[in-house]
Formats: structure tokens, C-alpha cells, sequence
């Protein structure tokens, strides 16, 4: 198998942009471990996909070689701005444009100065691979593709990683529960914005500690539905796609609120 | 200083495919044309704005999502290039735009006191999203004339519809209030499509016409039942059934713009001029017009006699 490391992770930028807030500073801390267990791991390429970067029409791609620049969140602006340097191994990238019919999905590559790269995948970028040394594959979130779709995707872009002889690290870039605060709230007592939703995140990450992959496959689409998991929990199953299905455990790296939705750095054992 | 006012409302719907079939030098992406009908349209609206020669254009857009409260654009110059993250093959646009940051912190002031959370964008380096660009590139292409952004809490989404368009009820309220009380002449924009159902590919040539029309027939004929209740000036039973029309045509003026648009103009029940309709990949957009100078509604105060 070609992956040699695998991460569930989320997308909002709070623990990058302001991580002396304790909340948000033990999810950039867990980030950080994570981003070391990625450097040890030696990958050649990462394989990332964001439930931030939206399509409807068609499975984009990355295929510009080289994106930098400064990065300012929609939402989170007041916080600062995020600079990323990213480099795209388009070798990968264009073979998975062109094999997607396989399975029934039409692709575009995305090559065009000052494209809006999403927030996820550059904080996600930033943590676990800080020097930008390691090339990735980034992919959309088709809003309308559903997890199996989405598990396809997966699949097939570590098949052609390893067709191309590439050692491959998957990312899933991506929430838990998915309900903020919507007030403005003193950041310091930041929390999980409720009881229930907290209790869904738990029973989640326990489900991926303990490998439970049937368990999962049952829970998620409940998880989503009564925690309005991010997307469905798409990336999760971007990520299982990746690993065939397959997986030992894993650790929970951090987990904590960001605005009252549920996020976790969790690193895969495979 | 004399009271501000509203002149007019305009429904200004944002499909970047205008542009590109436009092809306008801020665009970096070329086109043969295309959507002619609704650039046309556009067209008939550019010159009944420029005859407004209002102080600011307000602008909605569905395309600046906020999670926590109603956002309002709040740096003087913002300029750079918007790629649309949908159809980046379409927009490449070079904007530079000039903010009228005093009604913008207004705006953002009324809406508070209205019991909303509102906040106001000070970053220097954000990125206009390409919904507000769009719409204000369509309507107004010379870029003259000072705008506010407000974004789009995406209540309605994460809540339900009443409750989202019960907030843009409150918001539009807040943003004439804030338009009186500094004096503007104003016009408003709500950058919304109706049907939203949409093509899930795009043709190799985008701007071949023989490959649009409407996505679904429902949606459709929700459009043209709209356009024709709104054209008679029957507003009340417009929005009476506007709940029913965003969720059997998927239409996007659940995103609030429009609820926003009409709650500033105090709903007038005055007929509105349709400039044109099309599709764009299948979604339904109509240019609109509710001229409150030319229903009697306001005096046609010129800029020099109200001070501003």
C-alpha cells in the first residue's frame, strides 16, 4: 500500500491565526505533532482534500504548479492573514483529472494565477507540511458528490499515486460537529456548543481509535445528520477511501472547540 | 444635512458569464459572447441607474458567506483580482473599488441596535468576493460611484428560512435607517438568481448558446410566476410566497437579498420593470427595477440639494 501516514484535521483557520488562545492553541499544538509524525513519515506527495473548497460542477483539481500568496479568511479576517506557499505535483494531479471517468466522474484541472486556495487546505498545508517541501494534490469538495463518491476518489487517487511509484501521506481537511456559536463570545472560554454535539465527537473519535470501520460507516450519516458534521464528514471518508477501507487505529491528537464546532487532529495508524 | 433616501432597487443577479461573455479588459478570460439577452438587459438597467446619479450602490451578495453576524466591507480602496473559485475559467477580474465607509459603519451601527451581530471588515488585504463584483461590474462598469458589501449570514442555511429572512427583514430596516440618517441617495442592489437549479457539467464551449435553457421546468415557471406578480406590483403576495418559491425552485434569494432590498424600500407595492431574463447553466436571473423616484415615492432630490 502506498500511504505511509494519514490525518483527519480541520479547516478553520482560529488555531493557525491565534494560537495563544488556549482553545485554540491545543488544537495548533496537536497540529504540530501531527506535522512531525507527517515529517517522519517521508511521504513524496500529500493528498489532501478540503470540505472548504467548493465545486459544483464537475471534481476540480489543482494543477498549477506553484500558488502563493497572502490568504485573508472570510470570516476571520480581524485575526490576520494567511501567507502559503504551495507546490502541486501536477504529474499526480493530471492523472487524476484524467482517470476520474473511471468511476463515473468528470474532473477539471485548476491552473490559473490567483486562484482563491481555501482556507483549509492552507492552514492544513501550513501545520503539516511547514516548508512547503512536500508537493500535494489538493481535490474539491463537489457539494453534491456523496461519501461513497467521495471514497472513490480517494481510492483512486492513491492507486495512481502508487502507479507512479509515489509514498503517499492522505488528508482529510474537515470538522466535527459543525454547529457555532453565534454571538460574539470571549475566545478564552471558547466550547463545544452543545452537550450532544460534544457527545457525538467522542463517540466519533472513539469509533476511529478502536478501527471500528463497520461501526462508522452505520454512525456517520446520523453523526452528520443530528451534529451537522461538516459535509457529511466527507474527508473522513476521503481519507478511508485512501486507505482501502482499511485501518488499525489511531490518536486523537487534539480536540476542541473552535467557535463551538467540533474539530480534531487525529493521525491514523495503518 | 437633508435626509437620505432610497431612489431605486434593482434585482442583480451575478453569474459571472456575463462578464466573461462581455468581455470587459478587467477580465482576464475571453469570450465569443454569449447571454445576450440578459447582458441586454443589463444594458437597459446601466442607463436607468446612471439617470439615478445616486451617491452609493448597496450590494447583498450570496457569494461573502459569514458564519457569525452580517458583515459589512469597511476599507476605503480594496483592490486585486477575484477569480471565481467555481468558474475560474470564466473570472479573472481586476477590480478596484471605493468604499463609502462612513454609511458602511452606519449600516453596521443601525443593525446593532436592531439586536443583530454586525462587524465591520477592516482588513486591508481581503478579497471582494465575485458575487459583489459581478453585480457591481454589471450594473455600474464604470466603477465611479462609491459602494457598501454586506455579506451573507448564512442563517437562513444554518437556522431555517423564516428565521433568516426575518434577520434580512431587519438588516434592510437597519440599512435605511443608516441611509437617512447620513444624508445618502442610494440605490440598492440584491445580487440574487431565482431558480437555482443548475447544469452539473459545463458545454466545452460556455458561451454556446444552443446548450442553454432552463435547467428544470419547475423552476422555470416559479420564475415566470414571480417576474409576473412583481411586474403588477403585487409585492405582499410575492413575498407570501417566497418561502414556497425558495424551496419548490431551490432559488436563491433565500440567501437574503432580496427580503434585505425590499425591507429598505418598505416593500412599496409598485410595479417593477423587468429589464430581461435568462438562464445561466440552467438558473433562472431576471434584472429588475423598483424605481421609487418614478412611482412618487421619493422626491427626485438632486445631490446637490441634500447636502451630501
Amino acid at each position: 500500500m502506498p500511504v505511509v501516514a494519514a490525518f483527519l484535521v480541520p479547516g478553520s483557520p482560529l488555531p493557525r491565526l491565534k494560537p495563544d488562545n488556549i482553545p485554540w492553541g491545543r488544537i495548533a499544538a496537536g497540529y504540530q505533532r501531527a506535522g512531525r509524525a507527517m515529517a517522519a513519515a517521508h511521504p513524496d506527495v500529500i493528498l489532501m482534500y478540503s470540505t472548504q473548497w467548493l465545486a459544483v460542477l464537475d471534481e476540480l483539481w489543482l494543477t498549477r504548479p506553484r500558488l502563493t500568496g497572502l490568504h485573508v479568511d472570510d470570516n476571520w479576517y480581524d485575526y490576520g492573514d494567511l501567507p502559503f506557499d504551495i507546490h502541486v505535483d501536477t504529474e499526480l494531479a493530471h492523472a487524476c483529472v484524467a482517470a476520474t471517468r473511471r468511476i463515473g466522474v468528470n474532473s477539471r484541472g485548476v491552473n490559473f494565477d490567483g486562484f482563491p486556495v481555501d482556507t483549509g487546505c492552507i492552514v492544513a498545508n501550513g501545520f503539516l507540511n511547514p516548508d512547503g517541501s512536500i508537493p500535494v494534490v489538493m481535490a474539491a469538495n463537489n457539494v453534491y458528490h456523496s461519501a461513497e463518491t467521495t471514497e472513490q476518489l480517494g481510492r483512486l487517487a492513491a492507486q495512481l499515486a502508487d502507479e507512479q511509484g509515489k509514498r503517499v501521506a492522505v488528508v482529510g481537511v474537515g470538522g466535527l460537529s459543525g454547529s457555532i456559536l453565534r454571538e460574539e463570545i470571549d475566545i478564552r472560554s471558547d466550547r463545544i456548543a452543545s452537550h450532544d454535539d460534544d457527545r457525538w465527537n467522542r463517540q466519533i473519535l472513539d469509533a476511529i481509535e478502536r478501527a471500528d470501520v463497520n461501526g462508522l460507516r452505520k454512525e456517520v450519516p446520523e453523526f452528520a445528520k443530528t451534529a451537522r458534521a461538516d459535509f457529511g464528514f466527507k474527508h473522513f471518508h476521503w481519507i478511508l477511501g485512501a486507505l482501502q477501507g482499511k485501518f488499525y487505529g489511531a490518536r486523537t491528537h487534539a480536540y476542541g472547540p473552535v467557535y463551538g464546532s467540533g474539530a480534531a487532529v487525529v493521525e491514523f495508524t495503518i | 444635512m437633508a435626509q437620505g433616501q432610497i431612489l431605486a432597487g434593482y434585482l442583480a443577479p451575478h453569474p459571472p458569464h456575463l462578464v466573461y461573455g462581455e468581455n470587459p479588459p478587467q477580465n482576464e478570460a475571453r469570450s465569443e459572447g454569449g447571454w445576450e439577452q440578459l447582458r441586454w438587459a443589463y444594458e437597459r438597467a446601466r442607463k436607468t441607474l446612471d439617470e439615478l446619479k445616486p451617491d452609493v450602490l448597496l450590494v447583498h451578495s450570496p457569494h461573502w458567506i459569514t458564519q457569525l453576524g452580517h458583515h459589512m466591507l469597511g476599507v476605503r480602496n480594496l483592490r486585486g483580482k477575484s477569480v471565481d473559485p467555481i468558474f475560474p475559467n470564466l473570472f479573472r477580474y481586476n477590480f478596484d473599488l471605493t468604499v463609502d465607509v462612513e454609511l458602511a459603519e452606519a449600516c453596521c451601527q443601525e443593525a446593532r441596535d436592531a439586536g443583530l451581530v454586525a462587524k465591520m471588515m477592516r482588513n486591508p488585504n481581503f478579497r471582494v468576493d465575485y458575487g459583489t463584483i459581478t453585480t457591481l461590474h454589471l450594473i455600474r462598469p464604470q466603477w465611479d460611484i462609491p459602494i457598501v458589501g454586506f455579506s451573507a449570514n448564512n442563517t437562513p442555511y444554518y437556522l431555517n428560512t423564516k428565521e433568516g429572512l426575518h434577520e434580512m427583514d431587519v438588516l434592510g430596516k437597519a440599512t435605511r435607517r443608516a441611509i437617512e440618517r447620513t444624508g445618502r441617495r442610494a440605490v440598492m442592489l440584491a445580487s440574487n438568481t431565482f431558480s437555482h437549479w443548475h447544469f452539473h457539467e459545463e458545454p466545452a464551449i460556455p458561451e454556446d448558446m444552443s446548450q442553454e435553457h432552463p435547467a428544470r421546468y419547475e423552476g422555470y415557471k416559479w420564475d415566470m410566476r414571480m417576474i409576473e406578480l412583481l411586474r403588477k406590483g403585487h409585492t405582499r403576495e410575492a413575498f407570501r410566497l417566497l418561502p414556497q418559491f425558495i424551496d419548490e425552485a431551490f432559488a436563491e434569494v433565500k440567501s437574503g437579498a432580496f427580503t434585505w432590498m425590499f425591507a429598505a424600500m418598505g416593500y412599496p407595492e409598485i410595479p417593477g420593470e423587468l429589464h430581461g431574463y435568462g438562464t445561466v447553466i440552467g438558473t433562472g436571473n431576471a434584472v429588475m427595477e423598483w424605481n421609487l423616484v418614478k412611482a412618487g415615492l421619493v422626491a427626485d432630490a438632486p445631490r446637490a440639494a441634500m447636502g451630501a
